[in-house]
């Protein structure tokens, strides 16, 4: 892009607050007006309550949220906000992982809140140009570019002149138009999405962060739940900011020793282990698609199957030979697990920049299996293609995999045919016509195409409205909860793990908790009770990383040499020097002491806040905490005499006496079973999580927690009904 | 390139290299603040001290540590965000940090003064050939 | 008989805690075996026996996703 300049439609000039123990206490809020040009532009204080009871990231975009928008308020409503926000840890280079952000907004794909993190130097930068988190509220009247100018302390709304508003264009441009010069690229970040925005559910935002080493730009996405598709509908085509100056103190901290030694004993021992471990800065979360296959827990044809002959070929040993090795990949500086996998000079073959020489960000595993194994596809080349695409497109990566392995299954049934998919042959494995697929999505080419791109809860009703596709068979397949896409992980065999997926606050992610092992092959956890703790303890655990700005991976995608023996059962999955270090810093940061039990209560505050919230708009009850079938076992005879033998030893275990049964009648017995083991899950955690038997959080519950808000309350009181108390 | 040597039967454990090199850059005579380290834990003497191999430059995420025309490598403050990623990555823990004086890690950067103060001829700087 | 993680399992003369993983297909590279609650370091795998009756847990330290 030539630097053509962008016409200033707004700009607002700031006294930024200074950052002290790791809050700047300020907040930023921009509005875009109705369509009126009105833009609007404030600086927000953050009270006591909200840093006692709500902490940093996740946490502060829901309060905010809550107080911006009303029950009836829909995604794409003006009143919708996409907030972001670090966290106090966020921003801090001594400690890996610490330049993490949350974007919390109301879904168009689940309709209710979401939350979707991502790293960059975006939440950083914003806390270092004074704010611990930033509201965008209401739509522009045309494209804009926000920029934060956290150099001179301005917010300045630019009418975009961008000729292509896909993630790589975008960002590239942007950090071009706002550089002093090829030095001053690194002191941007830009948040972008994509065409994909448009019309699909699927769209997510990119982060950025210019790599010095390599001289492009790279991309970090907080790609699930659709805030993409938010930010498009906002008129907003990239939310800019720049910050050139920063130190080693930038947060205050109050003890920079402590931090100092807890960051450089993990640098250590990322350094001397992880090649004997995760293989983290060699592979990236790409190590897992073997052990996943040699498991039996890797996605293969829409979750049918657990592992596939090819492996090999997406094994991380094919895609080390593909990752450029030995450079630095973190995405914010002080990471030295340096997971953010690259591979250099990658030509692609199709779609718009056909024969472009680019760097893709990734693959991670998840994207290896989505956009891979899951359909049908073990050809790495491919799912590099495809992640470039998906990325420059602002589309999920996992929505898009497990949606399109939907699709797929759905063709091979003949539920739907080639007229109704435009001539494109969506057998598993069909490469050519899948990637077709994905740029048709992309840029909503045709009603199939977009029908597709709303995810699989809106696909299989106009399947079933438009083609006559039989809609209970596409419930049994699809592998989808609360409007959410599944990610990449099969988790029939291991209840715990159904709970991970489907008990969840905005969906089958796993960032809530990951329990397969644990559960099915460790057998660690053998009873509701044990099911049930771990899905109190992990999802609590694993949201304070969300409120500090912290990345969860080097949390236990590393740990010490001995953990494994030193400490037993559950304790040895908890990392407990790991854990240490995050109470340490978090007092080194804040002043403020903090024990194991403090940090599950603060983030039980904002778990229960959030399935509130939820309540609120209309869902967050527990008939949305439904499983699909493929969840929970085989739903297709195929599924079942991949293995025949492991699955009439679990109808035996049942105590059923399976002679003469046919394979439709043992699934159907199989199901029925395991149907009534997840409804005693369900009831197990959400006596665990202080809720009642239809999944609302409860008086007491909200009250020992300091979250008994009138406007809580009364919401309470309309929804908690006597009958479904538990009765001791 | 330039290097400190160390010939470990020469020392006599005095001190003085540590004391000169805190002096130096901290202004202040602790062997904590110092940029060599000589260590006795075993009853065998030795020294800590960068041998300029570079392997920390690799990991530096914003390129600060760079090799200067002697071939030492030097920490740019300007461009050093403090993570201390080098600290961790170092072969030979000679990458040094003290949060009380500066928040920026500081390493040998074979400049002399401890060995023109060594009494025994223990440390010299030296010329070796240069790494890739 | 042995119980591995909760199943039950023939034992076998000389059965070492080596054998017993290949024949569990237990691949995985961070793994932390514990026979009758005692930890079998890794470099003794291919020689620590497990006796009859013995209660053998292998637990995966995967981290996940």
């Amino acid at each position: 892009m030539s630097k053509t300049p962008m016409k200033l439609l707004a700009e607002w000039t700031y006294e930024p607050a200074k950052i002290h123990r790791g809050y700047s206490r300020e907040t930023l809020y921009v509005g875009l007006g109705n369509k009126d040009g009105n833009y609007k532009f404030e600086k927000r204080p953050v009270s006591d309550d909200m840093i006692e009871k709500f902490t940093g990231g996740r946490g502060f975009g829901l309060r905010l949220l809550w107080n911006a928008v009303t029950e009836k308020t829909k995604w794409n409503d003006p009143e919708n906000e996409i907030v972001i926000a670090g966290g106090p840890f966020c921003g801090i280079t001594q400690y890996p992982g610490a330049g993490k952000c949350y974007s919390v907004f109301l879904s168009p794909a689940t309709k209710q809140t979401y939350n979707s993190n991502a790293g960059g130097y975006f939440a950083p930068f914003l806390k270092f140009s004074g704010f611990d988190a930033m509201e965008l509220q209401g739509k522009a009247d045309r494209p804009v570019v926000i920029f934060i100018d956290g150099d001179n302390y301005k917010v300045q709304i630019f009418e975009s002149n961008l000729p292509d508003i896909n993630a790589y264009a975008v960002s590239e441009d942007l950090h071009e138009y706002f550089a002093k010069d090829e030095a001053d690229k690194r002191t941007i970040s830009v948040v972008s999405t994509g065409i994909g925005a448009r019309t699909s559910y699927w769209a997510g935002m990119n982060f950025s962060f210019y790599d010095v080493r390599r001289k492009v730009v790279r991309l970090k996405q907080a790609g699930r739940g659709g805030g993409g598709t938010v930010l498009y509908d906002k008129g907003v085509v990239a939310i800019v900011v720049k910050r050139t100056h920063f130190t080693g103190l930038e947060n205050d901290p109050a003890d920079i020793k402590t931090i100092q030694r807890c960051g450089t004993s993990l640098h250590k021992r990322i350094h001397d282990l992880d090649d004997k471990q995760c293989l983290m800065r060699s592979a990236g979360t790409a190590h897992l698609t073997e052990i996943m296959d040699a498991y039996k827990l890797l996605p293969v044809h829409n979750y049918k199957f657990g592992c596939h002959k090819d492996i090999e070929n997406i094994s991380s040993r094919s895609y080390i030979k593909l990752f450029t090795q030995g450079m630095a990949d973190g995405c914010w500086y002080g990471c030295s697990l340096a997971c953010a996998k690259g591979v250099d000079h990658f030509r692609l073959a199709t779609g718009p920049w056909k024969g472009r020489e680019v760097t893709v960000d990734g693959p991670e595993y998840e994207t290896a299996a989505g956009l891979g194994s899951n359909l049908g596809i073990f050809d790495p080349l491919w799912t590099i293609e495809a992640n470039f695409y998906a990325d420059h497109y602002g589309l999920d990566t996992i929505s898009l995999g497990t949606g399109m392995a939907f699709v797929c299954e759905c063709y091979e049934l003949g539920l739907i045919n080639k007229e109704n998919t435009h001539g494109l042959d969506l057998n598993f494995g069909n490469k050519d016509d899948i990637m077709e697929l994905l740029h048709r999505i992309a840029h909503g080419t045709d009603e199939f195409a977009i029908a597709c791109g709303h995810g699989v809860e809106e696909a299989r009703v106009y399947f079933s409205e438009h083609y006559g596709a039989d809609l209970a068979t596409m419930k049994k397949i699809g592998m989808v909860c609360q409007g959410l896409e599944a990610s990449e992980y099969r988790c029939q065999e291991s209840i715990a793990q159904w709970g991970g997926y489907f008990l969840t606050l905005k969906g089958p992610q796993h960032d809530e908790a990951w329990l397969i092992f644990m559960d099915m092959v460790n057998k660690q956890l053998p009873t509701y009770a044990d099911k049930a703790e771990a899905l109190f303890f992990f999802p609590n655990f694993r949201l304070w990383f969300s409120l500090q700005g912290l990345c969860k991976l080097p949390w236990n995608d590393i740990e010490p040499a001995d953990n494994g023996v030193r400490y037993k059962g559950l304790e040895a999955a908890r990392v407990p020097e790991h854990l240490q270090n995050y109470l340490d810093i978090f007092e080194a940061i804040t002043g403020k002491h903090l024990t194991r039990e403090g940090m599950i209560e603060q983030s039980e505050k904002v778990y229960n806040f959030e399935r509130i919230f939820n309540l609120r708009m209309g869902r967050g009850t527990a008939k949305y905490h439904d499983a699909p079938d493929r969840g929970l076992g085989p739903v297709w005879e195929d599924e079942w005499l991949a293995r025949p033998d492991y699955f009439d030893g679990k109808l035996k275990e049942f105590g059923e006496n399976i002679e003469g049964l046919s394979v439709k009648e043992k699934i159907a017995l199989l199901q029925k079973h395991r149907r009534k083991q997840w409804e005693e899950l369900k009831l197990a955690v959400y006596k665990r999580r202080g809720w009642n038997k239809n999944g609302i959080p409860t008086l007491a519950t909200v009250k020992r927690l300091g979250i008994d808000y009138p406007d809580v309350v009364e919401l309470l009181k309309k929804n908690l009904k006597p009958e479904d108390e538990f009765v001791d | 390139m330039k290097i400190i040597h160390y010939n470990a039967e020469k020392c006599v454990e005095c001190g003085a290299c540590m004391e000169a090199c805190s002096a130096a850059y901290f202004k202040e005579n602790s062997p904590e603040l110092s940029r060599i380290r000589i260590l006795n834990n075993t009853g065998f003497v030795s020294a800590n001290v960068c041998s300029q191999c570079g392997a920390c430059m690799a990991v530096c995420p914003t390129q600060a540590l760079e090799r200067d025309a002697n071939g030492v490598v030097q920490v740019r403050k300007d461009k050093c965000t403090s993570c201390l990623m080098c600290v961790g990555y170092c072969p030979a823990a000679s990458m040094f940090f003290n949060g009380d004086k500066q928040t920026e890690p500081f390493k040998c950067i074979a400049c002399g003064i401890c060995a023109r103060k060594c009494p025994t001829g223990a440390l010299e700087l030296i010329n070796v050939p240069a790494k890739a | 008989m042995i119980t591995v993680n909760g199943e039950q399992m023939e034992w076998e003369e000389g059965l070492t805690v080596q054998r017993l993983l290949e024949q569990k297909k237990y691949n995985f590279r961070m793994i932390a075996v514990w026979v009758n609650d005692e930890v079998v370091l890794k470099r003794l795998y291919s020689e620590a026996k497990i006796p009859d009756g013995a209660v053998v847990q292998v637990i995966h330290n995967i981290s996940g996703g």
